[in-house]
């Protein structure tokens, strides 16, 4: 609920995207995805976020009493930024492992020479 | 009982892709039993709901540890199977039991196979638990895990030309797609708090805010990435061309179907949004430009699979236009075809495999005059040939047909002059892969036997099973459609439009119409396709297009040759290289006078497709911004 972050989270998304648009070195590009990922990532921590809130245990009764709803920090977007970060990890790992092997073969790690595929 | 059967495919799927890798990385036989049970016992659990859902009408909903929704608030994961997303199941089973049935011979010879059939194993789960999930985060769960297997099976002879750069290209784009997912969800958990679709979709009745317009366009452009329609296409014809042919027949029937089935989810289900004309024609457009762009390129390959990615594309335009629709009828067309491009394009990529483990090569110019020595494979490829060209008593001619009556129907309805085009522009594709369809009959098939292909067999039969049982349903389907219609194509189209009863299984009866939500009767679909005059009125739209094509462009033809011009022989003779008495009439070379008049048109298309991945991402961005922009032009 902080309107710094949805913004940085924001330039973030679009920086990655403009990193894999415009750089021809793959490992820039992958890069580039990292990023979108975290920004994808803060987006989502931030929506759940309160501001001073508490951790998420309670009991039905707090709820009842009146307790405001905001009075705890929404642990779901939470449980969603892990997976995602957990995938972010992978996506960035599989595709280094693929550079890694695309250099061997092709002796080069720039966009315009792996382009054996075209047409 | 039943309503674990879904939950329980899904699962066993995954297992059995543990247990592969654990107990059978080094004994074949083990590795192949364990992959195999897992599949069948998939197979029959799922078709088994055939009767309760798509006869009886049920819907079978799952809470994971039992978690129901607590006062109208869904907190668990759910499991929910109606009518549509069974119909997509079924083709997912089918898809991959053929499949795995088939690489039990084609891939013997490779090394690593337990990694083979983990990942394979892990697609099938992932696609399988896509299209039955009822909680949009698991859905993009399972979008990342059928990318990865994608990626690495695309990468699996990572000794072969172009593997792994085909693998990047779709690892960079697919999660780059996954990525505008996941900010859709983020941005629709942010509005609505909760992640089930049934629950979304029944708090959306109040109608879009401006996050949520933002959060449809990016899963739009997400699953538009998944589906491959046209800027997002360029990473499957590179996919589906390296991969090992098993796997390209689980890329074109179910990889891209899940794509598909997520369109329709969200279009349909989870934001309605198609009930406004402005987003059904979007759809179409998109729709239309991927049909035209995939045949035409497909015309211009030299190499069997990567041909057939063209025409999976294109067929997957087909679909698109069709449920871009918003009407019973288009829907009923979408799905069918759907199908049948499943069983089609499954047949044509296992037939391709075949002439792959035969010969030892798919590039058209090299091969020729095969039907002596694989008949089984040539007449398996012609059927397939015949279905995917639409001609009449095989499937593909009733589900075009449908699409066709579909876009004519909406064009009278609606007095929309573009929808008419439409019709017209998917009449063309048609013709144009009947083209390039003879094409590679004459190129692999008829023509002389090059002396090097001398000593090739017939492939074995645990690989000509799986081509016949699909032949066999691509002329049955053809045949008694009718029964599809009403037993899986009906179902699906009224669970397509019907929102309520989605709703009501999963959050409680009464819970849509609380919301606001109204059911829609759906009448059953008509198929007139026997109608003369309709025949004629479609004719006459052919031979006015085709005589406006011919007469109104200024063509060289008759033209004495310019003397300045300088000499091709490629082009001179209809027969390209008369050089040697008995030369073989390259596939390649019949469409030459095709490809010439329409040399600006390629030189565009294929400075486009230039391979390369920087180019592709920025086609993506671009791709998903239009999406966004119109979006919100349309839906505020």
């Amino acid at each position: 609920m902080i309107l710094v972050n949805y913004i940085a989270s924001i330039i973030l998304i679009v920086l990655g995207l403009y990193t894999v648009c415009t750089k021809k070195n793959l490992i820039k590009v992958v890069l580039g995805l990292g990023i979108v990922d975290y920004g994808v990532n803060m987006l989502i921590v931030s929506l759940g976020f309160n501001d001073g809130g508490t951790a998420p245990i309670y009991q039905m009764s707090d709820l009842l009493n009146g307790v405001a709803p905001s009075f705890f920090v929404d642990p779901v977007p939470q449980a969603l930024t892990l997976t995602s970060i957990v995938i972010g990890a992978c996506v960035d790992a599989m595709a280094l492992s693929l550079v890694i092997m695309i250099y061997r073969k092709y002796k080069s790690i720039n966009a315009d020479d792996v382009r054996r595929l075209h047409g | 009982m039943i309503q674990h059967f879904p939950v329980l495919a899904v699962m066993l799927l995954f297992l059995g892709a543990f247990c592969v890798e654990i107990f059978g990385s080094n004994n074949a036989g083990i590795r192949n039993t364990i992959a195999m049970l897992a599949a069948t016992i998939a197979l029959v659990l799922i078709y088994a709901l055939i009767k309760p859902v798509m006869i009886d009408g049920e819907i079978i909903s799952y809470w994971m540890g039992n978690w129901a929704p607590v006062s109208g608030y869904a907190i668990g994961i759910g499991y929910e199977v109606d009518a549509l997303s069974l119909f997509f199941a079924l083709l997912v089973v089918t898809t991959f039991w053929l499949s795995g049935v088939y690489s039990m011979s084609y891939m013997a010879k490779d090394h690593h196979l337990g990694h083979y059939y983990t990942l394979y194993l892990m697609l099938s789960g992932s696609v399988l638990g896509l299209v039955m999930t009822g909680d949009i985060f698991n859905m993009f769960v399972m979008i990342e895990i059928m990318t990865f297997a994608s990626v690495a099976l695309t990468a699996f002879r990572n000794e072969n030309e172009g593997t792994l750069e085909a693998g990047f290209k779709y690892l960079v784009i697919g999660s780059m797609g996954s990525s505008f997912t996941l900010t859709g969800i983020a941005l629709i958990y942010g509005q609505c708090h909760t992640l089930n679709m049934a629950q979304i979709s029944a708090q959306l009745c109040t109608g879009m805010t401006p996050t949520t317009i933002m959060a449809f366009a990016l899963i739009v452009a997400g699953f538009g990435v998944k589906s491959y329609i046209v800027p997002f296409h360029t990473p499957a014809a590179d996919a589906y061309m390296v991969a090992p042919t098993s796997v390209s027949m689980i890329f074109s029937g179910m990889v891209n179907k899940a794509g598909v089935y997520g369109m329709i989810r969200v279009l349909y289900i989870i934001f309605r949004a198609m009930d406004k004309s402005s987003v059904q024609m979007l759809v179409v457009i998109f729709g239309a430009v991927t049909m035209f762009i995939g045949v035409t390129m497909a015309l211009a390959q030299h190499d069997f699979k990567r041909l057939l990615a063209f025409h999976s594309i294109s067929q997957i335009g087909y679909v698109i236009t069709a449920i871009g629709l918003g009407t019973a009828l288009g829907i009923t067309g979408g799905l069918f075809h759907a199908m049948n491009h499943t069983l089609f394009k499954g047949l044509l990529f296992l037939t391709a495999g075949a002439v792959l483990y035969a010969t030892g090569t798919t590039n058209l110019d090299k091969l020729g005059g095969l039907s002596k020595k694989m008949p089984k494979t040539c007449i398996c490829f012609l059927i397939g040939a015949f279905s995917i060209s639409g001609l009449p008593p095989f499937n593909g001619f009733v589900s075009k047909w449908l699409v066709y009556q579909a876009t004519y129907t909406k064009a009278v309805e609606t007095g929309n002059f573009v929808y008419a085009i439409v019709t017209v522009v998917a009449l063309i594709v048609s013709v144009m892969t009947l083209a390039s369809f003879i094409k590679v009959t004459q190129a692999v098939f008829f023509g002389q036997l090059p002396a090097e292909l001398k000593k090739t067999q017939e492939v074995p039969a645990s690989m000509l099973v799986p081509m016949y049982l699909m032949s066999a349903l691509c002329v049955l389907c053809g045949i008694f459609y009718p029964i599809v219609n009403k037993y899986l194509l009906h179902p699906a189209t009224e669970a397509t439009l019907n929102v309520t009863n989605y709703i009501d299984k999963m959050m409680g009866d009464g819970y849509a119409a609380m919301m606001g939500a109204q059911n829609i009767e759906v009448a059953p679909v008509q198929f007139s396709y026997w109608n003369p005059i309709v025949w004629l009125i479609l004719f006459v739209i052919i031979f006015v297009a085709a005589f406006l094509v011919i007469t109104g462009s200024k063509s060289s033809r008759g033209q004495v040759l310019n003397p300045g011009v300088k000499y091709d022989p490629k082009y001179a003779t209809f027969f390209s290289g008369e050089e040697e008495l008995f030369s073989q009439v390259g596939g390649s070379d019949l469409f030459w006078g095709f490809k010439t008049d329409w040399k600006g048109y390629y030189k565009v298309l294929e400075g486009l497709h230039s391979g390369i991945v920087t180019d592709y991402a920025g086609w993506t961005v671009m791709a998903t911004a239009i999406i966004t922009v119109c979006m919100f032009i349309f839906m505020r």
